[in-house]
């Protein structure tokens, strides 16, 4: 394997750029991206391998949800294992995953909410409302306008009225 | 959409839909093909909508938890206002 693979300089940004087109869904960081920005001195035959041992160890690590100590379990077999990780690189792995848990976990919550959300709710109290069909006079009205959507649709407002909350 | 809010919200603009009922769901996603410790807790909304006619139509949405807490802040904003009118 190439030297510059097993060193650990580099691991922190290819941790950011798979959790960028994994976890966060920005387009655009192909493994192209990565092999020149990160490790332009090794091949791309040699980086691919790599970037998908990595990408596993993520994703594996992300998908159970793992404290700490699960982690260094996890991270402990992975540095024992036949073309494995170093100890370096677990370290950086282990520094990564602690600082971004929480932003990885919102995004996959995310994702896995399929039905649209709420994406802004607006609202006005009338004192009095009369109108010649309705019978409800005199009575305090909330009006209230719902955005639903899914994120990057536009979304059609909801409006109502309701007498007495 | 910013200018139709503020025409559907003016004070001289006819609102005859009225909501007629409320239903909510408190779920909790155990598990998901992209992540199997999900662990993600939701308030899922079905909100039923009678127009001028009477016609029923059903809104459905999904909210996480720190979302209903808001939504639910604000309807307790309109109930403490309403009160006073």
């Amino acid at each position: 394997m190439a030297a510059e693979l097993e060193g650990s300089k580099c691991l922190s940004g290819l941790l950011s750029g798979l959790a960028q087109d994994t976890f966060y869904g920005h387009p655009g960081i192909t493994e192209e991206l990565l092999r020149s920005q990160l490790y332009p001195e090794v091949s791309l035959e040699e980086f691919r391998p790599f970037l998908a041992k990595m990408k596993g160890i993520l994703k594996s690590i992300a998908s159970a949800d793992m404290d700490f100590n699960q982690l260094e379990a996890f991270l402990t077999a992975q540095t024992k294992k036949q073309g494995g990780i170093t100890s370096e690189q677990a370290a950086v792995i282990s520094k990564f995953w602690k600082s971004h848990k929480t932003k990885i976990r919102e995004s996959l919550m995310n994702q896995s909410c399929w039905d649209r959300g709420l994406r802004s709710l607006s609202w006005r109290v009338d004192g009095k409302s009369q109108s010649r069909h309705s019978a409800q006079i005199h009575t305090p009205v909330a009006i209230m306008e719902l955005e639903i959507g899914k994120s990057g649709q536009i979304c059609s407002p909801v409006v109502f009225k309701q007498l007495g909350i | 959409m910013e200018e139709s809010s503020e025409q559907q919200l003016d004070a001289k603009s006819k609102v005859t839909s009225q909501l007629i009922d409320f239903e909510w769901k408190l779920g909790m996603a155990v598990s998901s093909d992209s992540c199997r410790s999900l662990k993600y807790p939701y308030v899922a909304v079905m909100l039923k909508v009678a127009d001028h006619s009477g016609q029923v139509k059903n809104k459905s949405f999904e909210m996480t938890i720190p979302q209903f807490q808001n939504f639910y802040r604000q309807f307790k904003e309109i109930a403490a206002i309403i009160e006073t009118v």
